[in-house]
């Protein structure tokens, strides 16, 4: 990533540091990343062109099996990008990252322009949660849900769940990858979280060039 | 291998067009050539023929997709296959198949649901790369091919069975909200093939719980692609019945061994789509094609094989012998070779292979 411009920081949530890279010039766009941690990944690189990139690093369990729960790192992050002088901003969450993230655009409704949910780790097809599935029904956010064709993680079959809850919503399969979608095939992954965030529900109408010769 | 069960038969119709001048054997063929009256009669025959294959009891009809030439007449199987429907009460109508690199697989998908709805759940589908010619009908790179019949056959399926609007983010196929009506009246989908013995078109076919096909080629070079499927099947955890094999081969049915093998003798030595030299070597040397990951030549050079020949005791004896080194529950028959000028030889091969063949097939 050296011809990446990237600041390295950390921020006080919750009594605790959380790394954080930016990278990038434009409309913010927050990245709860989940496991992968805070590091920038070539994805990151394409979306920096267009937005002002911050990935956040998930907290480490407070103990063995006590994950953080989402609505507290919600408050955190808010209050944090608030103190920040961040105002509206886009949000990404990826895989273990998607529950702060739908915890964050209810939280902060009026300042998340956008929510873009990759390989979330969220919605369990063995067993509902009536409440879960209640708050991502509450959600008023344009919402974007991407899954890989190859996920091993999650079955594809679980996208229509998050259509069918998420009013307005929209599911894209990407093909040939992963659960690291971004990972996997970061233009692919840009252009079409990049096009979202840009025009929203409108996305669906191709500005795409077919000219082969003028 | 499983050796019990029965064997569906299946013919391949090319909707015959059959005119006194001869043809050039170049393909493209030049579309000046075309004679209106053969065209007509070529559809109106193919309805007659049909209505006697079904009559007789084969089990499914197939039609395939091959452009720019007189020697199959089905640019479009979809459009055939429409037609047949409304022809036929009973039949299986088999598209083996829609040529998926050059097609719009969406629109491949609503097309075949509709099909399968018009035919009240009497579709098969085989889907494919094509023959190396067929890369040069839309302008297709065919180093892309392989990559796109991938891509296209999973596009298929998703539009096929995902019941709420989404987008695919593919390399070669992009769309925002794909959403079809109708959807397949057989669930989740209509029996499908994936054709080849490529072992990406295996591996993809034991992936997707699809069927495999196979062609033309001999009994113990097919058997290893579908040992090969098979193996792949395993290993995703599920084994195919007999009727997801299949077996497309060209057959040569006489009273008589030596009868057959002088209609044999009397065939022209011609490959089916013969390009020129510059072309063929083009095409070859761009799109690599293999049997199971052996390499071997995309551009066929002279006739296709014909594995079935000889009377009606041989050729049952040979369905046996496919039947154990194949394990194809399907074969996919053509009784004459497709472009012959005249068309007596198939009634003759249809009549005997009905009266004599067919019946003793179904108890193999």
């Amino acid at each position: 990533m050296s011809d990446v411009a990237a600041r390295i920081d950390a921020i006080e949530i919750g009594g605790r540091r959380l790394r954080v890279t930016e990278t990038g010039q434009g409309p913010v766009l927050i990245h709860l990343a989940g496991a992968r941690g805070s590091g920038l990944i070539p994805a990151h690189a394409l979306l920096a062109r267009r937005f002002r990139v911050l990935v956040f690093e998930s907290p480490a369990p407070l103990s063995v099996g006590a994950a953080e729960p989402p609505e507290a790192l919600a408050e955190g992050l808010a209050a944090a990008t608030q103190r920040l002088g961040i105002e509206a901003f886009d949000l990404l969450g990826t895989s273990a990252g998607a529950p702060a993230a739908v915890a964050l655009a209810r939280h902060a409704r009026e300042r998340v322009r956008a929510l873009v949910l990759e390989a979330p780790l969220l919605l369990d097809p063995a067993r509902r949660d009536e409440a879960l599935e209640h708050r991502l029904g509450e959600l008023t956010v344009p919402t974007l849900v991407l899954l890989g064709t190859e996920d091993t993680v999650l079955p594809g079959a679980v996208g229509r769940a998050y259509k069918a809850l998420i009013p307005g919503s929209h599911l894209v399969f990407v093909y040939a990858a992963g659960h690291a979608i971004a990972a996997d095939r970061p233009e692919a992954f840009a252009e079409v979280v990049g096009d979202f965030l840009e025009r929203h529900e409108a996305f669906v109408v191709s500005r795409a060039r077919s000219v082969i010769l003028p | 291998m499983v050796t019990s069960g029965l064997v569906k038969v299946s013919f391949f119709e090319t909707a015959r067009y059959c005119t006194p001048r001869p043809l050039p054997a170049e393909w493209p063929v030049a579309s000046g050539g075309y004679e209106a009256e053969a065209g007509a009669a070529a559809y109106r025959g193919m309805i007659e023929r049909l209505r006697c294959v079904e009559q007789m009891g084969f089990d499914w009809l197939s039609v395939s997709e091959h452009h720019y030439s007189p020697r199959i007449l089905t640019p479009s199987p979809i459009v055939a296959a429409a037609f047949l429907a409304a022809h036929l009460e009973r039949i299986t109508i088999a598209l083996l198949g829609p040529i998926v690199p050059h097609s719009n697989p969406v629109r491949v998908a609503e097309e075949l649901a509709m099909l399968d709805t018009m035919t009240a759940g009497r579709l098969v589908v085989g889907l494919l790369r094509g023959t190396a010619n067929e890369a040069m009908t839309y302008d297709l790179n065919p180093q892309e091919a392989r990559d796109r019949t991938d891509e296209g056959m999973a596009l298929i399926l998703k539009a096929w069975t995902e019941p709420e609007p989404f987008g695919w983010q593919g390399r070669h196929f992009q769309y925002r909200t794909v959403s079809i009506w109708p959807r397949p009246r057989q669930q989740p989908h209509p029996p499908t093939f994936a054709l080849g013995t490529s072992r990406e078109s295996l591996q993809f076919a034991a992936r997707h719980r699809l069927g495999c096909g196979v062609s033309y080629g001999p009994f113990e070079v097919m058997g290893r692609a579908t040992r090969y499927y098979r193996e792949e099947c395993a290993r995703h955890g599920w084994a195919p019945a007999p009727e997801q094999i299949l077996y497309r081969a060209n057959m040569l049915v006489a009273e008589t061994d030596e009868a057959a093998h002088a209609l044999l003798r009397a065939q022209s030595a011609q490959a089916p789509f013969s390009m020129r030299a510059g072309v063929r070597d083009a095409v070859a040397a761009l799109d690599a094609r293999n049997i199971a990951g052996e390499a071997r030549s995309a551009v066929v050079t002279g006739a296709l094989p014909t594995t079935f020949i000889g009377s009606p005791d041989t050729v049952v004896e040979q369905v046996r012998r496919c039947r154990e080194a194949i394990g194809a529950g399907v074969i996919d028959l053509s009784l004459h070779p497709p472009g012959a000028a005249d068309l007596a030889p198939l009634t003759r091969a249809l009549d005997l292979f009905g009266s004599k063949v067919l019946p003793r097939i179904r108890e193999i």
